[in-house]
């Protein structure tokens, strides 16, 4: 799920860009050092969106840097357990199939996904029920739920299934043509 | 435990700080990434360059998974389910998968049946084809 919200950063500056662009410097820093990141408690920071406040700087002793908090509001997005949401495929093959929503991979073992899909290997590997009547395969749109995320520095996993209700394929590219 | 391992969505636990904050619908998140691209093209001459991986990511999917196309909707869309007080994590689920029957509602939202809350069958009904039909006239 995509969240707007308010988090707060010291940002560090060096003396040689005080002066009257002191500000856009710092918005310049901060969208460089949080935008595209990703941390576990916050999930992937898409878009920083507003700044809010910045905070009376203090100079370190030594250094000469002025550390800043400022606080600012941005897009998120972060995976949670048992969420159900839309994703595309990515990669299949006879482990499962790789899905991506947004800036989050999740992985759907053959264990999750209905016993009556078979994976068929090929130039498009793919799983089919045995009426061909669903067929999952790269770039067709699934709706799936998290069952379980893994956390990394830098990057969040997620594990998904397809097994259960109101769970699936909403969009298969390879029907239309 | 840890927090981390307590998290479920099926029954609303997303920690207080996501409880308390504004979510956003595919399409809402659509309408501020374009918008914040808009200025970075004009403001740079290499915008592909200036973009992370993962706002070029969230953009490609909103787009492909926005319900609804028109600000208009969109807000529309937020007003009714507000009428129900839902939680902002379930609201958004709601817009974004569209469930078309109660049941589909439920699964999708298990939360929405909890029992502090007073939701019928019945209101899931009329929200659902409230929904519809902004779809519809869109």
């Amino acid at each position: 799920m995509f969240f707007h919200i308010e988090l707060e950063r010291n940002i560090q500056l060096h003396p040689r860009h005080f002066g009257p662009r002191l500000k856009e410097k710092l918005k310049q820093k901060l969208m460089r050092d949080v935008e595209g990141t990703c941390s576990g408690r916050h999930g992937f920071v898409v878009a920083i969106t507003h700044f809010d406040d910045f905070g009376k700087g203090l100079i370190r002793e030594g250094t000469g840097f002025v550390t800043f908090p400022v606080r600012y509001r941005c897009v998120i997005f972060r995976p949670f357990k048992n969420e159900v949401l839309e994703a595309v495929v990515t990669l299949v093959n006879k482990m499962g199939f790789f899905a991506e929503a947004g800036p989050v991979q999740i992985f759907v073992s053959n264990h999750l996904i209905p016993d009556d899909m078979e994976f068929q290997p090929g130039d498009m590997p793919n799983y089919t029920t045995s009426d061909k009547s669903v067929k999952i395969q790269k770039d067709s749109e699934v709706r799936l739920k998290i069952i379980g995320t893994r956390v990394d520095a830098t990057e969040i996993f997620c594990i998904g299934t397809i097994k259960d209700d109101f769970l699936g394929v909403i969009n298969d590219p390879g029907a239309a043509s | 435990m840890s927090a981390e391992e307590e998290e479920n969505a099926a029954e609303l636990k997303i920690g207080e700080e996501f409880l308390k904050a504004k979510c956003l619908m595919n399409c809402e998140v659509a309408r501020v990434l374009d918008h914040r691209f808009e200025i970075i093209q004009q403001t740079s001459d290499d915008p592909m360059n200036n973009i992370s991986q993962v706002f070029e990511k969230s953009m490609q999917y909103v787009k492909r998974f926005s319900r609804y196309q028109n600000p208009d909707a969109v807000n529309q869309v937020r007003e009714i389910l507000s009428r129900y007080r839902l939680a902002e994590f379930e609201l958004c689920v709601l817009g974004n998968l569209c469930p078309e029957t109660v049941e589909e509602a439920i699964a999708m939202v298990p939360s929405i049946k909890s029992k502090e809350r007073a939701i019928t069958d019945e209101m899931i009904e009329t929200m659902l084809q409230d929904l519809a039909n902004i779809k519809k006239f869109e």
